[in-house]
């Protein structure tokens, strides 16, 4: 990889190709908190272990096991879901606000889920990866990434049958 | 899990059923009851948009990443100089060696025709101009292998 020489044009055109999904990734994933500064720091640790990085695998996949890492990080060190499940209604009932957009809700029920799981779902639905990519994402079997996506698409639409 | 966790994921998260699902949806109470929510879920996540990154965010990241990047080309370089001087080396002692070799001939050439002082001053001179030749030769081999790094640097 060019980076790991310090050719920072190689840099600036990874940050083009990768800055809408990457951005997009974690504001899915963390609910918009931090977002900027997970983007930056996402950027760094990929050029600070440029050197290490095997160029027979995917830059996409590497990239986004470092954005995800970080995530839980972050998480961590919160300790908190990014938005609360319950601090709106997740069903279309109509609601006192609904008509804020659907986006918030949609961002509440992926809040709803444990980390594990949003960011199979994350990965899967908006960025179209293949289970084995994204169990080389999240560093589990595929098997994993299978049964969180059934785990997280019963927990969502029993929350939405529950209307929570 | 069962065909009804594949028909509830593939509703929400894949373009459209395989057959086998759709053959075990058309039949099944269980996943004519979960149409509704299943349908919700999807209708929902499909309206998350999330904003556009901020302009200013990618030159930010390449600013961070500035001092990060010279340090990766300042041990690229070092790198690169290190490998040119040590494959330098290895023929060096043969270079020398065939160097000394035709000093040695051509004073004992120049010898059986020339005055004995003549000739010494002729081979003192050549084996200068090797010698000479052959320092520029290795002073050059990190200036030509760091070339490209400095290309890179400039850019």
């Amino acid at each position: 990889m060019a980076v790991a020489a310090g050719d920072g044009r190689a840099l600036e055109e990874l940050c083009r190709r990768y800055e809408r999904p990457l951005h997009a990734f974690l504001f899915r994933q963390t609910g918009g908190r931090d977002v900027d500064d997970l983007y930056q720091e996402t950027w760094l640790h990929a050029v600070r272990g440029a050197r290490g990085f095997d160029p027979r695998r995917r830059f996409s996949t590497w990239l986004f096991q470092i954005a995800v890492n970080l995530c839980r990080d972050a998480h961590r060190r919160a300790g908190a879901e990014p938005v609360s499940p319950d601090d709106r209604r997740l069903t279309g009932v109509p609601g006192p606000d609904d008509g804020r957009d659907a986006a918030l809700d949609a961002q509440r029920l992926l809040a709803a889920l444990p980390e594990a799981q949003r960011s199979a779902v994350v990965l899967r639905y908006y960025h179209d990866m293949p289970e084995a990519e994204i169990a080389a994402v999240l560093g589990c079997p595929a098997g994993t990434v299978k049964s969180r996506l059934h785990q997280a698409v019963a927990r969502l639409a029993a929350l939405v049958r529950d209307g929570r | 899990m069962s065909a009804c966790d594949d028909v509830r994921t593939a509703r929400v998260l894949e373009a459209e059923l395989a057959a086998e699902e759709h053959a075990h949806a058309a039949t099944c109470a269980a996943c004519a009851a979960d149409t509704p929510a299943v349908a919700l879920v999807a209708r929902r996540l499909a309206a998350h948009e999330v904003p556009a990154p901020d302009g200013g965010l990618r030159a930010r990241v390449i600013d961070a990443a500035s001092p990060l990047l010279a340090s990766h080309a300042r041990r690229a370089e070092r790198g690169r100089l290190v490998r040119a001087v040590a494959v330098g080396l290895v023929p060096l002692p043969l270079v020398v060696l065939l160097d000394v070799l035709l000093v040695r001939y051509l004073d004992a050439l120049l010898t059986a025709f020339l005055p004995r002082a003549v000739a010494l001053w002729l081979v003192a001179d050549y084996a200068a101009m090797l010698a000479l030749l052959l320092g520029v030769t290795y002073a050059a081999i990190p200036v030509v292998a760091t070339a490209p790094l400095r290309r890179l640097h400039a850019r």
